[in-house]
């Protein structure tokens, strides 16, 4: 009965770790993006909003944001479909929200004989179960473009629903070249796997084994974001986008729900191509260097290194998802479905016939 | 006809007119600033220069003569030359006001130098000082620095009004147009000076200031003040609707037509235009109404119509009793003799026009209503109200136009409406007399609907819509159409009558009178 | 397919560019606040409450109206501006004024700036110098559209 008391406990205790960590990157890559652009193009970014006087450059603007967006009147048009319109950011940012399930932080934590998994859900079909729930994040944007009754708001879903459906089929093939490689759909061994070694000092990441695979993956998962160069279907600047009808904080929803999925593609680039929480030469006892000599670390320890190494990897690919945004032009939507059918998907066959050629020689 | 040349176009002109005139039909502006089309040439601007071929000098095209051959050109150097010439003497002692002149935008100078003159100024002296606002009529100021000494004005005085209030006094540099010791231009025409003046010297206290003339729209219409049926011209400002200032009749001009007016109207018309917009009803007004409750322009003649049936079937026309005016045009009378008295042979049909005024001799007739001779033509005879023969045995009043309360004063008017059972009003008013009636319906004004007018002498003139009608009020050959239709009697004579041109052809038809003037 | 490389090239070259901007800003930034000083600084914008860009003669900024010697408006209500103005948004009533020099004055001249795009015409436009947009006042934002609407005192004033 405690031992079920305490099961529970502990899941509890790491889905609220998980969506806090989640919750509290997405409000602060607002900042980093803010910041990151600023740098770029040669400004300072913001750096006011002082909490008694105490301003330490910006770091509580995404508070002041998030107070703006719910104090910030909830503006429902009279023409639209009320229920729907309310419904649609929750959607989108529902499906985002729970991917973070699937993915793992860690290797197994032991504190005495119990050992914690540091992962939500450890699936079987992990993988899998991430893509199906950012395909289904469609289903908001549509349903925010087609409650809001307006023409542009609806031509913007589509537009939306197009791009995510096209790159979808280039995402799905471009990881099964992988799931050749690690034969298992299943994210936590997906990284055991990783932690091999390959002619006994290069780690058996991803990048190495398939990296055509990476680029049609990070290209795919960048239209998958629709952000900055695939922005068309909101397309904030000049081309008016599904979410135009709303304000407030279910605006505030869909923006979250960008920078959530732009987390998710990192996590997911982390652990699919850059080894999750591995750490080269890190063993479960300590450092094994190729070279020769060793280096044992408590168990804590270690536990604490590929946490931070899940991190660190993470925060690189979110800080180049926001350089990619600012660096490039938008595409045209002939252009994005060019790239789209007649690149990414031919080239993941390719990619996947040539990982099979290798394999079976 | 002789054939002449002007810019090497051969022109076919008859004799005896002169090169102007001439140049004018062939389509081509000589500018000229003293020539006006109504006097004889007076030849004192010197602005219209020509270039006549065998003529030493350049000539006055106002005062030239034109002669078989000759060969005139408009356009060449020397011409060019001569006009940047003149215009420079003439502005050497002009002010130059235009920021605070209100012809500003109609003025020929301006308009000249904009085209013709163009130079910089070479004149170091201080300018001639003289009076800048002398009070020469009740309504006009006259500016001595902007006259050019065109003296329209004092022909104008001198040859239309024939009262001479106006002449040119001393010489040289020093001469200026004036008022005779202790006199004011008084006469009925006076305003027209301020619009014959090419330049901005006469101005018009009614107009002074208050707008520019660009901002102004200009539409032409009818005068109704008199028979005479003078043609005018109505500019109205159409409101800055930022600032929440209204659209606003600014003033009325003269329009030519040398069969009427000629280019002038009376003072009366000219000043007269509040008529246009004060106190004007906006709003159907029921005071009192059995069943219905809601009347609405297009309900109004169906509900009229079954009035109208039901009383007639009862009691055939006795309990019916009409008041005309002459402000209505031709084809409003037309529609009301056949439906009252043509088909449903009511006898009581009265007229209420404004009480009569004093004719001026020229254009002002002693008949302030515009139609009246086209009532006549049309077959009324015209009986003003008698409220006892009005009140006896009459059921239903259908009333047109504001003007009983002229006639009789107000109580009065109840004593004897009382005694009638349904009375219906169609006025251009918000007024007192209103209340004494169950219903009244805002009606459009002449300048704001279309149709014909006859006026005095018989010749009947159209006019178009020149400002919108207020709030709800329409036309009321509208309702009589419809009326038509719906009584039943004749409705298939009513319903080509979609606009007033259809009535006027129609009429054309059925009254000798009209035949050839639709 | 030549072509698309060169596209490739091109793509990863602006990307190096604006990570360089971004190293090279943050290095500088990061020795800032460390208090290392050093030839080379991050760059920097104005920063504007606190700093404040010097105004130029010819700028164009909140609209006066200029008086004749004895206070009263220089403004003879000619309209020019009124009718130049394409926003719209200058009203002028004119009246008669006692002295026969001057005859004309504003009786009422509003702007509303919540519509005016400070184009300046109206300056171009005035035959009297009488207006002007020189008193290089821009911060006159107000909570409510009605308090932009100027009217002849505060333009004078
Ligand atoms: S008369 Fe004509 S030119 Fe003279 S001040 Fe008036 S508008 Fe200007
Ligand atoms: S006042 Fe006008 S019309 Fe009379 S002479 Fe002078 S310019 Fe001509
Ligand atoms: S600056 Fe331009 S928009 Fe503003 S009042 Fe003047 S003319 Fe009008
Ligand atoms: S243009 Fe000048 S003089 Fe004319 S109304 Fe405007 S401010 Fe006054
Ligand atoms: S028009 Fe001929 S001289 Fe004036």
């Amino acid at each position: 009965m405690t031992e079920t008391l305490t099961e529970i406990l502990i899941v509890f205790i790491k889905i609220v770790c998980a969506l806090v960590w989640f919750l509290l990157l997405t409000l602060y890559l607002t900042w980093l993006e803010r910041k990151e652009s600023a740098l770029i193009q040669d400004r300072l970014g913001a750096n006011r909003a002082p909490i008694f006087g105490i301003r330490i450059i910006g770091l509580f603007q995404p508070f002041a944001d998030a107070i703006k967006m719910i104090f910030k009147e909830d503006f429902v048009p009279s023409f639209s479909r009320k229920f729907l319109h309310t419904l649609a950011p929750f959607i989108s940012f529902f499906f985002v929200a729970i991917t973070i399930a699937a993915i793992p932080f860690g290797d197994i934590l032991r504190i005495g004989n119990r050992t914690i998994n540091l992962q939500i859900l450890d699936f079987n079909v992990g993988l899998l179960f991430i893509l199906a729930m950012l395909s289904l994040g469609i289903y908001g944007i549509i349903i925010s473009g087609w409650s809001s009754n307006n023409r542009y708001t609806l031509t913007g879903g589509l537009r939306g629903a197009a791009q995510v459906i096209s790159y979808e089929v280039a995402l799905g093939l471009s990881l099964i070249g992988l799931i050749m490689v690690y034969p298992s759909l299943r994210l936590s061994s997906i990284v055991v796997y990783q932690g091999e070694l390959l002619f006994g000092f290069l780690p058996k990441w991803g990048i190495f084994l398939q990296p055509l695979g990476f680029v049609i993956f990070l290209f795919a998962a960048l239209a998958e974001t629709k952000r900055v160069p695939f922005d068309l279907p909101e397309g904030e600047s000049e081309i008016i986008g599904f979410f135009t009808e709303y304000s407030g904080l279910k605006w505030g929803l869909f923006m979250m729900t960008d920078f959530m999925e732009i987390i998710i593609i990192s996590t997911l680039l982390t652990t699919l191509f850059f080894g999750g929480w591995q750490v080269p030469w890190l063993a479960s006892d300590g450092f094994h260097f190729p070279w020769g000599g060793e280096l044992l670390l408590p168990h804590v320890v270690i536990v604490l290194f590929q946490v931070a190494a899940f991190n660190i990897k993470v925060f690189f690919f979110c800080w180049l998802q926001i350089l990619i945004r600012w660096t490039y032009p938008r595409f045209r939507y002939d252009q994005v479905m060019d790239l789209g059918w007649k690149l990414l998907v031919p080239l993941s066959l390719v990619n996947i016939i040539g990982t099979g050629i290798i394999m079976t020689i | 006809m002789i054939k002449i040349f002007i810019d090497k176009d051969p022109v076919e002109v008859e004799e005896g007119t002169t090169v102007l005139k001439a140049a004018e039909r062939a389509g081509i502006h000589i500018p000229h600033l003293c020539y006006h089309p109504a006097f004889p040439p007076e030849g004192s601007c010197r602005m219209c220069l020509v270039e006549i071929e065998g003529f030493p000098k350049l000539e006055l095209a106002c005062s030239t003569v034109v002669k078989k051959d000759m060969k005139i050109s408009t356009k060449s150097e020397r011409v060019v030359e001569a006009r940047k010439a003149v215009l420079e003497f003439l502005l050497a002692e002009h002010p130059l006001d235009c920021p605070i002149c209100d012809k500003a935008g109609d003025c020929k100078l301006q308009d000249y130098y904009d085209e013709y003159g163009l130079f910089e100024s070479q004149f170091k002296e201080v300018k001639e000082k003289r009076e800048k606002k002398l009070k020469i009529g009740k309504t006009l100021i006259l500016d001595q620095e902007r006259c050019i000494l065109c003296t329209r004005c004092v022909r104008f005085l001198r040859e239309v009004t024939e009262t001479q209030e106006l002449g040119v006094f001393h010489r040289g540099v020093h001469s200026s147009v004036n008022i005779y010791d202790g006199a004011t231009v008084v006469n009925n025409y006076a305003g027209n000076l301020a619009e014959i003046c090419p330049v901005g010297a006469i101005t018009d206290e009614d107009f002074r200031f208050k707008t520019r003339s660009w901002f102004l729209e200009k539409r032409e219409s009818i005068c109704p003040l008199c028979s005479r049926g003078c043609n005018i011209l109505i500019e109205y400002h159409p409101g800055f609707a930022r600032f929440e200032v209204p659209k606003k009749v600014y003033r009325i001009k003269a329009r030519e037509n040398p069969e009427v007016n000629g280019f002038w109207i009376c003072d009366r018309g000219r000043y007269g235009y509040s008529y246009l917009e004060e106190g004007r009803a906006d709003q159907i007004i029921l005071n009192k109404i059995d069943g219905e409750n809601v009347l609405t322009w297009e309900n109004i003649s169906e509900y009229l119509g079954e009035k109208i049936k039901r009383l007639y079937s009862a009691k055939k026309a006795t309990g019916i009793a009409l008041i005309l005016h002459t402000w209505l045009s031709n084809e409003e009378l037309f529609l009301v003799h056949k439906i009252f008295k043509e088909d449903l042979k009511v006898e009581k049909i009265f007229f209420a026009d404004p009480p009569q005024i004093e004719a001026d001799g020229y254009l002002l007739t002693s008949d302030p209503s515009p139609n009246i001779r086209g009532a006549l033509e049309i077959g009324f005879d015209i009986k003003t109200v008698d409220l006892d023969a009005l009140a006896d045995g009459t059921d239903f009043l259908l009333a047109f136009g504001p003007f009983l309360s002229g006639l009789f004063s107000l109580g009065d008017l109840k004593e004897a409406l009382d005694k009638i059972k349904g009375k219906v009003l169609f006025s251009y008013y918000s007024n007192e007399l209103n209340s004494l009636f169950d219903i009244v319906i805002p009606v459009a004004l002449i300048a704001e609907k279309a149709g014909s007018l006859t006026n005095v002498d018989g010749i009947v003139q159209s006019f178009q819509p020149a400002l919108e009608p207020p709030g709800e009020s329409l036309p009321e050959w509208k309702v009589l159409a419809d009326l038509g239709k719906k009584l039943g009697i004749d409705s298939k004579f009513f319903e080509k009558f979609t606009s007033p041109d259809a009535i006027l052809g129609e009429m054309g038809k059925k009254i000798t009178f009209f035949q050839e003037k639709e | 397919m030549i072509k698309a490389l060169g596209y490739f090239i091109e793509i990863i070259r602006g990307i190096l560019i604006t990570a360089r901007h971004f190293v090279v800003n943050l290095f500088f930034h990061i020795l800032k606040v460390l208090g290392i000083k050093t030839k080379r600084k991050g760059a920097v914008t104005i920063q504007y409450p606190e700093q404040k860009k010097e105004i130029v003669s010819r700028h164009r900024s909140l609209h006066r109206l200029m008086t004749r010697p004895d206070g009263k408006p220089r403004c003879v209500a000619c309209m020019l501006c009124v009718t130049v103005c394409p926003s719209e948004c200058i009203y002028v009533e004119a009246a008669e004024d006692p002295d026969p020099e001057i005859q004309k004055y504003p009786a009422k001249f509003i702007i509303d700036l919540g519509r005016c795009c400070f184009c300046g015409f109206c300056v171009e436009a005035c035959p009297e110098d009488a207006i002007r947009m020189d008193t290089g006042n821009v911060h006159f934002a107000q909570y409510s559209q009605q308090d932009l609407i100027y009217d002849l005192d505060k333009l004078i004033g």
